[in-house]
């Protein structure tokens, strides 16, 4: 049979990377990563600019710098990698995961626990229905990003970009240094998507104009790109009659939001969450099937890496634990419930066999004094604003749980003051 | 250069005739100015393989349409196409339409149809439980199907070359050649002349104005767009076959159907426009589309869109085919106004223009079989639907088909490879030949992926990589160079 391997986690991003330090310390012996990419670092190697690791190191990294520090520490604890291999099955009825490699060919792993920390993907073109011609020129900001900063092309000379997601705000600092021209950037809701600071640091310093309530509804162009129709829109996002405007450009960059990356676990029989689009999955980051756990953008998006990091060392601790027969069955499963303001959330199960941290994002942003908290009493705390591009956190001890025996429901939510 | 045959056009009708002349001894040009395969209305249609009811008895279409419908189910096997043989049902809202099933009945009898019949609405909800309440009845028709459009193209094409046929992408006829008897002697092209003493018209949405040089002015194309929604698929067996609402004279109206793939699909709207390239989505045609979709499937999942896109059919005001060999000049032959249902009776159209040149273009070409034909095609390995055996001994034997490519149809190396070495040179063409790209992510994961490949085994730059030909190019040069050229950069 197929060698033996205790967590096995799927995935050297930043997630991925955590989650072989945390089983490795949890005391896993054999702990393997698989890559699809010829290096480790997943989405990072290419996001050379600085702002990572704030919260982690108290100073400002790049994305390979971060990784770097994370990737040394894996091998140091003995954490193995398995690059330029990628998971392409796994068999819901015993866990079997199909990998293939150029020189190892296709092989079947059969591990003890798995992590998915494969990470989120971008929102393509076709989720938002634009009408229009269907020319070269329109790309994710993310597949921008990776020509520009990984291959040294440029997707075109005059940008346009559609949503205000932070990869496309950063991308849009990104295009003017490489000697583009940013027409704007453009975006249908009434906040931005992204992070105050990348507006201030990537838009308002380049003097790039950022037109919120206002959408592209309209492609030009046969071979490549000519041009787009923007438009404002009203409160149901319908545009208004009379506010279109042609816009010449060669490129249109979507940084329209990221969808976890479920299509394995999905095969794996994992119960994915309707809004999140991730693993529901418990405090112990343990998902419907109980040897499957997930860290990271898989299970729901996050702003900052550091978040997926910890996340990933929560993972491999409890796979590891798995893998020793050190979670019961029977553990607690207290649900979690998002009230009025809560768009999504994750976990959506506390146990009590940890501290727990929840994150989630309000649907609408509060600009002022407002309350985050946990019902019954579990956690308070007052907050400057809220805003849906900026998670909130929730903290509850285990002892908490603990303390709680007939606690059967959790209530979060963010109310203003 | 000179042929027996050029035909004009490679989208099914071109590519099923060459196929089918390719039996006979001859030399085929295929020209097109498209830059991949298929191109024009061949690409962007609902991939219907039709039962043949919807045609009056006595037109060609009813003609060739059920016999084109018997020949792919033969085909699909010889030149390895998806097909999915999964029926189609037309459905009545009540009891005028009805009524209107039992015409269809009737009709498809007299044409030859096989296994026709109406069912209750109910029992139409038991194989189909996501469509409307309110459908009352339905035509069931079980020899219609659902077939890969971009493989039976493709498949048509490389069968021909196999059997000698030429093809000449990006190569865009100009005009007619005659001789001094003002006979057919051939298509002069933006890349030269192609001497022929038969010249077929197979010119889509183009073949009007192509048959006019021939001062054929009997029909006119009315170039009419249909615009479509296609899912992700992972909405597979929302809806297992082909639905239709009962036709109106606009059309057949907006169908609700599952590709041969899996896909969730719906269109096409039918607005007649000047321009035959506008093959642009508008919000009325889609929006249309969409009530469409919900009437026949209340739940159509429109969320789970990946892309929305349109064609442009070839519309005659007969509203029939236009096939036919001219007087005069000599040699010229129309497979024209070739729309609905032309997917399907594409082969059979082929078998009819070989007995016309038999019959009547006798003394300008003999037609003698060619012993050598061969009829069998193998697509490329399809890496997605192979079992594990199958996938490991292909790895082993070529260690490309273990390297993925496109991650949301599980394409491997091996088959951009493969479609390169028969032909691929854009994204787009990879895409149709592949799958890569036509999934979820719609190319963000393998479109630099496939660049690359393609950059690096034609020999070109990534930044001379197009995504479908012409002016088309991914790429706009190097990092800063723009900032290098500006005016008052320091040069190193």
């Amino acid at each position: 049979m197929s060698e033996r391997i205790d967590v096995l986690i799927i995935g050297a991003g930043p997630a991925g990377v955590a989650a072989g330090i945390g089983a490795r310390r949890e005391g896993a012996e054999r702990v393997v990563v698989i890559e699809r990419d010829w290096d480790l670092g997943g989405i990072l190697q290419q996001c050379i600019h600085p702002g990572f690791g704030l919260r982690t190191f108290k100073e400002e990294l790049t994305g390979p710098e971060y990784m770097h520090r994370f990737i040394e520490q894996a091998h140091n604890e003995g954490v193995e990698f398995r690059t330029n291999t990628m998971v392409f099955q796994i068999d819901r009825d015993n866990n079997t995961v199909w990998t293939m490699n150029k020189e190892r060919g296709i092989e079947a792993l059969n591990p003890s626990a798995i992590v998915l920390t494969m990470g989120c993907r971008e929102r393509p073109l076709g989720a938002i229905r634009i009408p229009g011609t269907r020319p070269a020129g329109i790309y994710t900001a993310g597949t921008a990003q990776r020509f520009v900063n990984m291959e040294g092309y440029m997707p075109g000379k005059r940008a346009v970009i559609l949503g205000s997601g932070d990869i496309g705000l950063i991308m849009a600092r990104r295009m003017i240094w490489e000697g583009a021209e940013v027409e704007g950037v453009y975006e249908v809701m009434s906040w931005p998507g992204g992070l105050r600071r990348n507006i201030a640091q990537c838009l308002d310093d380049y003097g790039i104009p950022f037109h919120l309530r206002t959408t592209v509804t309209k492609i030009h162009g046969q071979d490549r790109l000519e041009g787009v129709t923007v438009a404002e829109v009203d409160d149901h996002m319908t545009p208004i009659k009379g506010t279109e405007r042609f816009v010449e450009c060669d490129t249109l960059l979507l940084a329209i939001g990221l969808i976890p990356e479920n299509e394995l676990s999905r095969m794996a029989g994992v119960d994915i969450h309707p809004v999140t689009g991730g693993p529901v999955v418990n405090d112990l980051l343990q998902t419907s099937n109980p040897a499957i756990f997930a860290a990271g953008n898989v299970v729901i998006v996050y702003d900052l890496v550091d978040n997926v990091s910890d996340e990933g060392l929560i993972a491999g601790a409890s796979a590891a634990k798995f893998a020793a027969g050190k979670i019961s069955p029977n553990v607690r499963r207290i649900p979690v419930k998002g009230g009025e303001n809560v768009r999504l959330y994750s976990p959506q199960y506390v146990t009590g066999e940890t501290d727990a941290t929840i994150f989630m994002r309000v649907t609408h942003p509060i600009e002022g004094a407002c309350r985050v908290f946990a019902e019954p009493n579990l956690y308070s705390q007052r907050l400057r604003y809220a805003r849906p591009g900026e998670m909130n956190e929730v903290h509850i001890k285990a002892e908490q749980i603990r303390n709680a025996p007939d606690l059967s429901e959790i209530t979060i939510d963010i109310q203003p003051l | 250069m000179n042929y027996d045959i050029v035909i004009i056009g490679s989208g099914i009708t071109g590519a099923s005739i060459a196929r089918e002349l390719s039996k006979y001894k001859l030399r085929i040009a295929v020209i097109d100015k498209a830059s991949e395969l298929p191109a024009g209305a061949s690409r962007a249609n609902s991939s219907m393989i039709h039962g043949g009811f919807d045609d009056k008895p006595g037109t060609m279409k009813s003609k060739f349409c059920v016999k084109g419908n018997r020949l792919w189910h033969k085909l699909k096997d010889i030149l390895d196409v998806h097909l999915d043989e999964c029926g189609s049902y037309v459905c009545a809202f009540n009891d005028e339409e009805v009524k209107h099933l039992e015409k269809l009945l009737e009709q498809g009898k007299a044409n030859g149809c096989e296994g026709l019949e109406i069912i209750s609405g109910d029992r139409l909800r038991e194989k189909e439980p996501n469509v409307s309440p309110d459908i009352v009845a339905a035509l069931w028709s079980p020899e219609a199907g659902i077939i890969n459009n971009f493989e039976a193209v493709n498949a048509m094409i490389e069968s021909a070359k196999i059997n000698g046929a030429e093809l000449f992408l990006e190569t865009q006829a100009a005009g007619l050649l005659l001789d001094d008897k003002g006979n057919i002697r051939g298509v002069s092209t933006t890349k030269g002349d192609f001497t022929a003493p038969i010249v077929i018209n197979a010119g889509g949405v183009h073949s009007g104005e192509i048959a006019s040089w021939a001062g054929d002015k009997s029909f006119r194309i009315i170039p009419t767009k249909g615009e479509y929604y296609l899912l992700d698929r992972t909405t597979q067996g929302f809806i297992h076959s082909f639905l239709f609402a009962c036709p109106s004279k606009a059309g057949k109206g907006i169908t609700v159907l599952q590709t041969a793939e899996g896909n969730l699909m719906s269109g096409p709207t039918a607005s007649e426009q000047e321009d035959p390239e506008d093959r642009s989505t508008t919000p009325e045609g889609l929006a249309e589309v969409l009530k469409g979709a919900r009437r026949l499937v209340p739940k159509f999942p429109v969320n789970m869109n990946i892309t929305t896109f349109a064609g442009v059919r070839a519309n005659t005001e007969s509203g029939d085919f236009e096939i036919s060999a001219l007087k005069s000049p000599r040699g010229f032959i129309n497979a024209a106004g070739i729309k609905s249902p032309g997917f399907t009776s594409a082969p059979a159209i082929a078998e009819y223009i070989a007995e016309l040149i038999k019959s009547e273009l006798a003394d300008r070409i003999t037609l003698s079989p060619n012993e050598k034909f061969i009829p069998e095609r193998r697509n490329i390995p399809r890496f997605l639907y192979m079992d594990m055996a199958e996938r490991k001994a292909l790895a082993e034997k070529d260690p490309s088909y273990a390297q993925i490519v496109c991650r949301c149809e599980t394409v491997t190396e091996g088959q951009v490879l493969e479609a390169i070495r028969r032909g691929a040179r854009t994204i787009t063409a990879v895409k149709m030949m592949t799958r890569a790209g036509t999934g979820r992510c719609q190319g963000g994961f393998c479109c630099p992926r496939v660049a690359e490949i393609l950059s690096r085994e034609l020999g070109i730059p990534l930044d001379e990589i197009t995504r479908h030909g012409g002016e088309s190019k991914l790429l706009a040069g190097k990092t800063k160079e723009p900032l290098l050229n500006r005016k008052g950069a320091v040069s190193e």
